[in-house]
């Protein structure tokens, strides 16, 4: 007798176990288990850095302008660093040069400023606010960007504030998409009309027009940012899930649970979600990877992080100048950077959803 | 069937009348004033004053409302604000270069992915198939900004192998000359993901009980594939490609940009810079009806491919 | 009159329209941001007026090689005979110049006329045109003001008679302007006053930007919006040879011996295309895609070498030297300044705390240090408010304050902007202190503030970005909704007053974006429009100059220094302060 899936998968009466095998599975996966560990540590530094105990001081210019990697500082491309002073003392020449043939006035004198008196005496005050400059590098581990930030600092940084948006705009994004579009697969009907309605009318307005409204109303930053990208991205989510609850409910274990006496609620998310679990475990990884690339492409634009911080795209728009000049490293970095934790996170997806799949034995 | 259609057609209006509030409400409340743009260095109270008249937005709100429900009908957005072309006559000539750009990427980018994931599909758990995902896994972990711009530098200006940006009037012009590398790098962006996720439903669809039967029953792999799975992994697939069509029109803006595309995604942008309402009113009706009708194709595809799956 | 008449046609007979320029000659120039149109009465963008320029005749242009810029005859036969009482302009037309062919005609050959030059100016005076150029014909010409009260809300009546624009007769125009300006002429060679005619402008009412029709070296001949403009030589266009005699300026003496003799333009078609990104740009010129190109500045590295003690100095890149690209540069007639809203209460207003803030601010703020790095020291530092170039500049004035954060510290401290537990500072009443500074989304702005973030962060205090797109920041500036911002004016014409009035009490809440209203700067101001350029004016703009840094309404920030290149094979090029192009004066020698 062909055996038929008429039983509910394995999951529904035993969760605990099936965690724990997935687990096990998880661990005997050698590579599944590399890329859970370099999530890992990548989720632990971005933590330290979040929280000041690593790369805290990243804005500081350490090093000379575009200082370039310790190892590759004999062949990177020389960059000339103008210095304010001689800019300074050029203009001076010009306007003292000048004013020796005119017969103009050369400036605001002391009788005619009105701040003539306070401004000697704050300048007799300011000894406490005198800081000597301190000592720039010529080379960095990873080298410098243009105002001679260290790019590990800056990656590090980076790496806590590009996760941290990736991850809760992807997992608001999988709500939203998940929850409306299980009601509206499942339920179909009146219900299904309406969010389909949304969904229509969301999907119809250009993703640019989104962006700048919520940029409008909510400012920019960080918090913006996620909503922006959850608010754009649950459209194929729900699509998805729609897709799934719709087949699932005419499929015989449902219509299983429905004879036991289980109500809509039980059904939809006790029996239907764990089938589909690993589809939606497909899509967070897919998301998170969009969403931090989708990240770059917002700081390109303009809308990424502010000044006072830092992010994964906001150096790769710094990109294509440096390019152009023959920087390479800034990009280089973040590109590795970034390509470790998206293979790491999707190798990661590929193993838990094969080991959390109930149908393999 | 076709009361489904019926139906679906019918519910096309609410979902054209909710983006026309949408964008009405947006555009109100955030979209930003042109009289200041076409003020220029001039910002006395009477010139903006006078423009927002001629602009029509000293109407009370209902009315400018009732006067875009009129335009949606008859299709006349009117003329650009910034530069006073006809809208439609503008849109017409930047829709052509957009979908040759985008259509053929999804075109070539689906062919080749669905084909790809097919193959490591069936040969799962192999070298090869590990070996694929691999790199796609790493290929796509690659913004779509460093292909672009590291492809225009080094193949186009490094390579001499294509023209660093242009189009020109004549298609075959574009398909032999222009196209190439902005398809290329399309192409490049997207096919990693596909890939993967075209996979994972192909592998989902082989573990399903109806696949162990057909072997038992004697098929072979190859005809077990291309005849059950294929056909039954279609849906997310379809569902796939109708999620990347908003995608689409943000990847593709990238491109017009930096190769001189003159497309709609340049459009969008360019028009939101400048708050023209008339352009940004008629594209995106015009993407709202394409949308719908994509959705109700598919759903109708769905039920071709899928008889268990029931239409409300 | 007959006589008259009879001369004209024979005149315009004998010359005969120039040899036609090349066809095969094609110019390949690219904008970085999209035009608007081209109606001279519309647009006021740069990059609309760079093709309007090449299209359409003003009365008056520059002399090409002539520095400083010197006002010549366009389609007049003379400059203007201007009354002893600096009011009334006579001008007289040249005869025999013909629009070119369109529809509108009728097939017929439309010469140019005084009434046209009437026509184009009282445009700019329509109420249902918006010109965004009216600010410069508002109450200028006597019965001007009464003619559009009674256009009401609705066209002018552009047959009703005006004293203040007359046609005299078929090729005679008169001016006759509401007070003493010795200064008009300069704004009458400006592209937007060039001739239209009016069938055509009727004929195309709705969808005036896209059919520009004038007496211009160049015609429309392609126009995709916001991607690609084509212009091809007009075939009936008078002849013009070029004829100067050089000085000891090199570059003279190479444009004098390429186009000597030779009739304008050479060039048959130009093609222009948009491309806002640096990288295609760039390349795009490098692989001879472009002819004539600016260098952005993430290229400026490597295309120039610059001298690290004087940054000015600089030379092309031995690469592209090799080439024969050839470099010109000019210090545009422009500047770029941050404003602060007077009418706002924590940064705005004129006691002597709110003066220290402002001034604190500015001695903080590290302009050299920008000019090093974002600029790469192609910028000069803004000391005067009317910048060099300009009829009215005083190179010996030194107007930017001494950068120095230690003693705006302790400024601050002097004034009771008390540093508070949490590290920033409160204003002299306890109250909070954080500032906002509007800026734009572009890379650019991101560069500019960073700057401004250590500015303020050494200054400690709060700064708040307001980020948007310019047509949001200007609407929100003009409802006095910002505290700070950044500004740049590029002269109109070439006078000291164009930048003057920046701060004219009475242009508050138009181009006086500062709402800056001081009552000895406005008497000032006003005095000075009664006098020409010269010792007596110029005396005056210091004194006004000397009120701005006082009151320190304005940073002043940096003067940009434009580099072009052209590729060996482009002749004729010189780099002109006020024309937006040199089209028709070149050559391609392929």
């Amino acid at each position: 007798m062909p055996h038929t899936s008429t039983t509910p998968p394995a999951a529904q009466h035993h969760h605990n176990s099936l965690t724990r095998i997935g687990w096990r599975r998880l661990r005997r996966d050698r590579i599944g288990f590399a890329a859970l560990c370099i999530v890992g540590a990548y989720l632990l530094l971005a933590l330290a850095a979040w929280s000041g105990l690593v790369a805290s001081h990243w804005q500081d210019e350490v090093a000379h302008p575009y200082a370039p990697p310790t190892l590759f500082a004999g062949t990177a491309p020389h960059h000339l660093e103008l210095d304010a002073a001689d800019i300074d003392a050029a203009d001076r020449r010009a306007t003292s040069a000048a004013a020796l043939d005119s017969s103009g006035a050369t400036g605001l004198s002391a009788d005619e400023d009105p701040l003539a008196a306070d401004l000697a005496a704050a300048q007799q005050q300011s000894a406490q606010y005198r800081s000597t400059g301190q000592a720039r590098a010529d080379s960095l581990p990873l080298g410098a960007d243009q105002r001679g930030r260290d790019v590990l600092q800056k990656l590090l940084q980076g790496s806590a504030t590009s996760l941290q948006v990736g991850i809760t705009g992807a997992l608001l994004a999988l709500a939203i998409g998940t929850v409306l579009g299980a009601l509206s697969g499942y339920f179909g009907g009146l219900l299904d009309d309406l969010l389909m309605w949304g969904y229509s009318v969301f999907t119809s307005v250009p993703d640019m027009l989104l962006l700048l409204a919520f940029a409008a109303v909510s400012g920019r930053g960080i918090g913006t940012v996620v909503l922006v990208m959850a608010f754009t991205s649950w459209t194929g989510t729900f699509r998805l899930m729609r897709a799934e609850f719709l087949k699932h409910k005419g499929r015989e274990y449902v219509r299983a649970a429905d004879a036991i006496g289980a109500g809509h609620g039980r059904r939809m998310f006790h029996h239907i979600l764990p089938n589909v679990g690993h589809l939606l475990l497909v899509q967070f990884s897919m998301l998170t990877v969009a969403l931090i690339k989708y990240e770059a492409i917002l700081s390109f634009l303009g809308f990424g992080v502010g000044v006072t911080q830092v992010s994964w795209g906001a150096m790769l728009a710094e990109a294509p100048a440096e390019l152009l000049q023959g920087y390479w490293w800034q990009m280089l970095a973040v590109t590795l950077c970034m390509s470790l934790l998206v293979t790491a996170f999707s190798l990661l997806a590929d193993s838990l959803r094969d080991a959390l799949d109930p149908k393999v034995k | 069937m076709l009361a489904y259609i019926v139906r679906r057609v019918w519910q096309m209006v609410p979902t054209l009348f909710g983006v026309m509030l949408l964008l009405f409400v947006l555009f109100n409340w955030v979209g930003g004033d042109p009289s200041y743009i076409l003020a220029g260095k001039n910002l006395s109270a009477e010139a903006l004053a006078g423009i927002r008249q001629q602009l029509g937005l000293d109407l009370p709100l209902p009315q400018q409302f009732l006067i875009f429900v009129r335009q949606v009908l008859t299709l006349d957005f009117g003329t650009s604000w910034s530069t006073q072309q006809p809208v439609s006559a503008l849109l017409h000539s930047r829709i052509g270069p957009s979908l040759l750009l985008t259509g053929s990427i999804l075109l070539l980018g689906t062919v080749l992915a669905i084909g790809i994931a097919a193959l490591v599909a069936y040969l799962r758990g192999s070298v090869t198939d590990r070996l694929v995902t691999l790199i796609a896994t790493c290929a796509m972990s690659v913004s779509a900004l460093v292909y672009i711009i590291a492809g225009q530098y080094w193949l186009a200006f490094k390579g001499g192998w294509f023209p660093i940006m242009g189009w020109s009037d004549s298609t075959l012009d574009n398909l032999l000359h222009y196209l190439p590398l902005p398809l290329l790098l399309g192409v490049i962006v997207g096919l990693a993901p596909d890939i993967r996720f075209y996979r994972s439903c192909f592998v989902e669809e082989l573990g399903h009980d109806y696949v162990r039967t057909a072997r038992a029953k004697g098929l072979s792999e190859p005809v077990i594939m291309l005849k059950h799975v294929l056909r039954n992994a279609m849906i997310p697939v379809v569902t796939s490609l109708m999620m990347s069509l908003p995608y689409l029109m943000m990847g593709a803006m990238l491109l017009e940009t930096f190769f001189g595309i003159p497309g709609m995604g340049k459009e969008v942008v360019m028009a939101v810079e400048r708050s023209d309402f008339p352009v940004i009113k008629a594209i995106t009706i015009y993407i709202a009806l394409a949308t719908m009708l994509f959705n109700l194709l598919t759903d109708i595809v769905y039920k071709l491919i899928d008889p268990r799956v029931q239409l409300h | 009159m007959k006589p008259h008449a009879l001369l004209a046609t024979l005149a315009a007979l004998v010359l005969l329209p120039a040899q036609a320029a090349d066809m095969n000659k094609v110019l390949r120039v690219a904008l970085n941001a999209p035009e608007t149109g081209f109606d001279p009465a519309k647009v006021s963008d740069l990059y609309s007026s760079t093709v309007t320029e090449n299209i359409f005749d003003p009365l008056v242009t520059y002399d090409y090689l002539a520095r400083p810029a010197k006002l010549i005859p366009n389609t007049v036969s003379a400059l203007p005979t201007i009354s002893a009482d600096g009011k009334v302009y006579t001008f007289r037309l040249k005869p025999g110049i013909h629009f070119a062919a369109d529809p509108a005609f009728k097939g017929k050959k439309r010469e140019l006329t005084a009434a046209d030059y009437a026509y184009s100016i009282k445009r700019h005076l329509d109420p249902s045109i918006h010109s965004p150029w009216s600010f410069l014909v508002d109450g200028r010409f006597v019965g001007g003001n009464e003619l559009v009260k009674a256009a009401g809300k609705g066209a002018l009546n552009y047959d009703a008679p005006l004293e203040g624009i007359k046609v005299l007769d078929r090729y005679t125009l008169q001016l006759t302007l509401t007070a003493t300006n010795f200064n008009y002429l300069p704004i009458l060679a400006m592209p937007a006053f060039g001739a239209v005619a009016r069938e055509v402008i009727e004929a195309n009412r709705d969808n005036t930007n896209a059919h520009p029709v004038g007496t211009g070296p160049y015609l429309l001949k392609e126009w995709k919006p916001g991607s690609r403009i084509v212009l091809e030589a007009n075939p009936g266009f008078r002849k013009l040879v070029f004829n100067a005699t050089p000085g000891n300026d090199p570059v003279d003496k190479a444009v004098v011996q390429a186009l000597q003799g030779k009739t304008l333009p050479q060039v048959g078609r130009i093609e222009i295309s948009v491309i806002e990104e640096e990288q295609p740009l760039w390349l795009s010129f490098l692989n001879r895609q472009l002819d004539v190109s600016g260098i952005p500045q993430a290229a400026l590295q490597s295309a120039l070498v610059i001298d690290p003690k004087n940054p000015l100095k600089v030379r092309l890149a031995e690469q592209y030297a090799r080439q024969g690209i050839q470099l010109q540069r000019q210090l545009l007639p422009e500047v770029t300044f941050h404003f602060f809203n007077m009418q706002d209460p924590v940064v705005g207003g004129d006691s002597k705390d709110k003066i220290a803030l402002r001034r604190a601010i500015a001695m903080s703020f590290p302009v050299s240090e920008a000019i090093a790095s974002i600029r790469r020291g192609q910028a000069v530092p803004m000391n005067y408010i009317v910048p060099p170039g300009v009829a009215g500049h005083n190179p010996a004035f030194r107007g930017a304050p001494k950068y120095d954060p230690a003693a705006a510290n302790a400024l601050l401290d002097r004034f009771g902007y008390r540093v508070g537990a949490d590290g920033y500072r409160t204003r002299p009443d306890g109250k909070p202190l954080a500032i906002e500074l509007a800026c734009g989304t572009s890379s650019t702005d991101k560069q500019w503030n960073e700057y401004w973030q250590k500015t303020f962060d050494t200054l400690k205090i709060r700064l708040g970005f307001r980020q948007g797109k310019w047509n949001e920041l200007s609407k929100a500036n003009h409802q006095g909704k910002l505290q700070m911002w950044g500004m740049a004016w590029g002269a109109d014409y070439p006078d000291g007053e164009n930048f003057m009035q920046l701060l004219y009490g009475r242009n508050a809440g138009d181009s006086n974006a500062a709402d800056f209203k001081n009552a000895d700067y406005d008497r000032l101001f006003e005095a000075s429009l009664k006098l020409p350029h010269g010792a007596e004016r110029s005396q005056l703009y210091d004194a006004m100059n000397k009120i701005v840094v006082a009151q320190q309404p304005w940073i002043f920030g940096d003067i940009r220094m434009r580099s072009t290149l052209a590729h060996s094979y482009v002749k004729g090029l010189k780099l002109h302060p006020l024309l937006n192009t040199s089209w028709r004066y070149l050559d391609l020698q392929k």
